[in-house]
């Protein structure tokens, strides 16, 4: 890529994550807010800045130097969800842009260069239209590559064509942050090694970076010496197309449904057409008369209407029998270990199995998820017969059900059957617990093959349950009782292990203590303890 | 045996099984990748391709999902039918690429009809069968593996099989009596090839053979408990159930005296 069309112009907004705050919760301008993350500050807006909180102090320290600011928890999604629907006026201003991150865009120079003078014309009424439509206050910044344009934006500069490495080496070297979280590690390690500015990072040897730190080493090498990476994918617009339709009476009818799903499905389409946009994922949204609704998302390779009605049938197949089968009585729903087939499901409330089946489904909502450019959506020639596969899999979906076709995924938890996320084929997997948070006690290798869940008794050699304290097992646990009746002596144990959690909020409370056996069969198996009952919870097979 | 005798088994081989040269008995497919672990298990090194396996005993659920495991790895596409609610994380553990791998949560009295299915464009289905085929049944799937070139591992006996891998005795380390926790256990399978021992699951999760150590501890363990240790160490026993499947071992023999 030549310096010319590496050129980029970024717009950043100072203390995003303290601006969207603002708008999220409808704070009066000028009033100083700081946003709290894992309990340290990481945005403060001017006012707040001015009064002498800076980044990195902690809720206290906030409330001494200035009580009245408002004290806001970070909200990722909400910090994405204002930027990408605040930037709506480049849409009709430029070809292509990218959001690098909430509160910052980049812009590729050479898609301006036919619009506009020069690059002061273009960013003067960029900026202008952006500041009038939201109202923040945005920095720009030019350079030759997006790493340096971003470094320029902070500081609302204008790095000339040819001058970006001069640029970059004065930098200090903890602007590699940019590269992410997995970065700080060797920023730590760089000023070690007295390397304090970029330019010193860049003045090492290509070859050697590499065989010291690595690829991503020489990834950072590439940063700071203006070398450009590989090009941004472009933003697509977020445009909410959907379509609705409220039935005259409430239905239960599969066919009624599919036929009006086609005809509805075929409205959004031709509305997504309209827009130059594919669909590549849609949302079916069904509303019962009792006030519950189901809502799933279903990734479609061949979007047609035909295809958004076999979806609708099975989603309102699957949920309406869903209903009868409810939740085993006598178990207390918290303490449910989650069912696969629900994890999917979202915002459903356990419906009531009676008025619910007289009465139906009384609305239909279809919203594309998902949307890209008509190029984006072809497959690639190198995908290995995943034609066929999707064929025979969909095949499968039609006769058994959606919900008979799963692929595996995992999310966060303690034990297998936490961590399992079995999804239906092609719907979108909804995580319930992030894998990213630390998850202490969780299990380690070897973990059991699979996941059960059902009562067993646990007894000492005297015949007596065998009790679970923070101290560790009350006796020695001796034969295992299964529901079948069928008992099998424990040769071995392990030592217990206990999880306490969520103590600060009773809905979330867990206290469990767990416990791995080996029976005389030779069988391994995972046992947890939890109110007073012990569980087969897994089974090495 | 010497060469003169070959004669009638390469007659009874063309008449049985439609092998008529050498080179077709020699020159198939070559067999999907396994894990080098357990490698040694299979009589061509690999998962073999257009037949069916069996894979038994205590842990076969975790043998078979360590046997598929290289294979996914190469983009080749996995089906699970009727095994319950596999534990993602172990699935991972085991070196499965969870890209190519499907669960098939269908009724067990549907599985021959879904493996039908799955046959058409899935390389490898691992399945453990609500029911055994009837003979007809059990025909028409073989035929229908052998023409698609695919593997089915089968986690409980299926007659018509070519290998038969069986665990024997699993001896988990690790627990110590309530000071531990369970680290790796050890398995000993007897195949088609002999007996064999190694780690499933080792330390990490995956297979891994017993570091040399522990091998003359469990030396003293195994001839204490099990009085199955000398079986199977002769490759010829196992197989004499099925006559076409020892002519083609003669055979080979035979062969490999020639070149």
């Amino acid at each position: 890529m030549s310096d010319e069309s590496g050129r980029t112009l970024v717009l950043t907004v100072p203390d995003w994550p303290a601006v969207a705050a603002a708008v999220e919760h409808d704070i009066a301008p000028g009033r100083p807010v700081a946003v709290l993350h894992a309990g340290k500050v990481i945005a403060a807006d001017a006012p707040a800045r001015a009064a002498g909180i800076t980044a990195g102090n902690n809720k206290r320290a906030v409330g001494y130097r200035c009580p009245e600011a408002h004290i806001a928890v970070w909200d990722e999604e909400a910090d994405n969800r204002h930027f990408s629907a605040g930037v709506g006026a480049l849409d009709n201003l430029v070809a292509r842009f990218t959001l690098l991150s909430p509160g910052t865009l980049a812009i590729p120079l050479d898609s301006l260069r036919h619009g506009y003078a020069d690059e002061a014309d273009a960013v003067e009424t960029l900026v202008s239209a952006l500041v009038d439509d939201t109202g923040w206050e945005f920095f720009p910044g030019i350079a030759d590559t997006v790493f340096a344009a971003v470094l320029a934006a902070g500081q609302a500069r204008r790095v000339e064509p040819g001058q970006t490495v001069d640029f970059l080496s004065a930098q200090p070297i903890t602007t590699l942050e940019y590269a992410g979280a997995e970065a700080t590690a060797l920023i730590e390690v760089f000023l070690q090694l007295g390397l304090r500015t970029l330019g010193d990072l860049a003045r090492l040897a290509t070859k050697d970076v590499n065989a010291r730190f690595g690829a991503f080493g020489r990834h950072l090498h590439d940063l700071a010496s203006g070398r450009a990476g590989a090009p941004l994918a472009d933003h697509v617009r977020g445009e909410q197309l959907d379509v609705e339709l409220d039935l005259d009476a409430p239905t239960t009818r599969s066919d009624t449904l599919g036929f009006l799903a086609r005809q509805l499905g075929a409205d959004l389409l031709a509305k997504v057409r309209r827009q130059a946009l594919v669909c590549t994922q849609i949302t079916i949204e069904l509303d019962a008369a009792g006030g519950q609704s189901s809502s799933r998302t279903w990734r479609i390779e061949d979007m047609q209407e035909n295809a958004i009605a076999d979806r609708l049938r099975w989603q309102a197949e699957g949920w309406l029998a869903g209903v009868g089968r409810g939740s085993p009585p006598g178990q207390n729903p918290r303490t449910a270990q989650p069912d696969p087939q629900e994890l999917d499901i979202v915002d459903e409330p356990a419906p009531d199995a009676e008025d619910f089946s007289d009465d139906g489904i009384i609305a239909l909502r279809l919203i594309a998820a998902e949307l890209t450019t008509p190029i984006g959506a072809t497959r690639s020639l190198f995908d290995e017969n995943t034609g066929q596969i999707t064929h025979t899999l969909e095949r499968l979906q039609g006769l058994f059900g959606p919900d008979a076709v799963l692929v595996p995924g995992i999310q966060g938890g303690w034990d297998p059957a936490e961590t399992n996320l079995w999804t239906p084929w092609q719907q979108a997997a909804v995580p319930e617990r992030s894998p990213a948070a630390p998850w202490p006690g969780a299990l380690h290798a070897p973990r059991p093959t699979t996941v059960e869940h059902s009562a067993v008794d646990v007894l000492a050699a005297d015949g007596s349950p065998v009790e679970a304290r923070p101290s560790g097992l009350g006796a020695a646990p001796a034969t295992i009782r299964f529901p079948t009746g069928q008992t099998e002596t424990i040769t071995d144990y392990s030592g217990s292990w206990p999880i306490e959690s969520g103590w600060w909020d009773p809905n979330r409370a867990v206290y469990r203590t767990r416990l791995q056996v080996v029976t005389d069969a030779g069988r391994a198996l995972l046992l947890s303890k939890e109110h007073g009952q012990w569980y087969l919870t897994g089974r090495y097979r | 045996m010497d060469v003169m005798s070959a004669a009638p088994v390469i007659e009874q081989l063309s008449r049985e099984t439609g092998i008529s040269t050498a080179a077709a008995l020699f020159d198939k497919i070559p067999p999907h990748p396994v894990d080098p672990v357990l490698s040694p298990l299979f009589r061509r090194g690999g998962l073999p391709r257009g037949e069916l396996v069996t894979v038994t005993g205590e842990l076969s659920l975790s043998c078979g999902l360590a046997t598929i495991a290289a294979a996914t790895r190469e983009q080749k596409w996995c089906a699970g039918i009727g095994l319950g609610e596999p534990s993602v994380s172990s699935i991972a553990d085991l070196g499965v690429d969870l890209d190519h791998f499907v669960n098939l949560a269908t009724p067990g009295e549907d599985w021959l009809r879904v493996a039908s299915i799955l046959i058409e464009s899935f390389d490898i289905i691992l399945v453990d069968p609500g029911f055994a085929p009837s003979a007809s049944e059990r025909a028409r799937l073989l035929a229908k593996i052998r023409e698609r070139r695919m593997s089915l591992i089968s986690l409980r006996p299926l007659s018509g099989s070519t290998e038969q891998i069986e665990i024997t005795d699993t001896r988990w380390s690790g627990a110590e009596h309530g000071h531990g926790r369970l680290q790796s256990c050890l398995v000993r399978a007897r195949s088609q090839t002999g007996t064999h021992r190694f780690l499933l699951p080792g330390p990490s999760g995956t297979p891994a053979s017993v570091p040399a150590g522990t091998l003359e501890v469990v030396a003293d363990g195994g001839a204490s408990i099990a009085p199955t240790t000398d079986l199977g160490t002769d490759p010829a026993t196992d197989t004499d159930d099925d006559p076409r499947w020892s002519t083609i071992t003669q055979l080979r023999q035979v062969i490999s005296h020639v070149g």
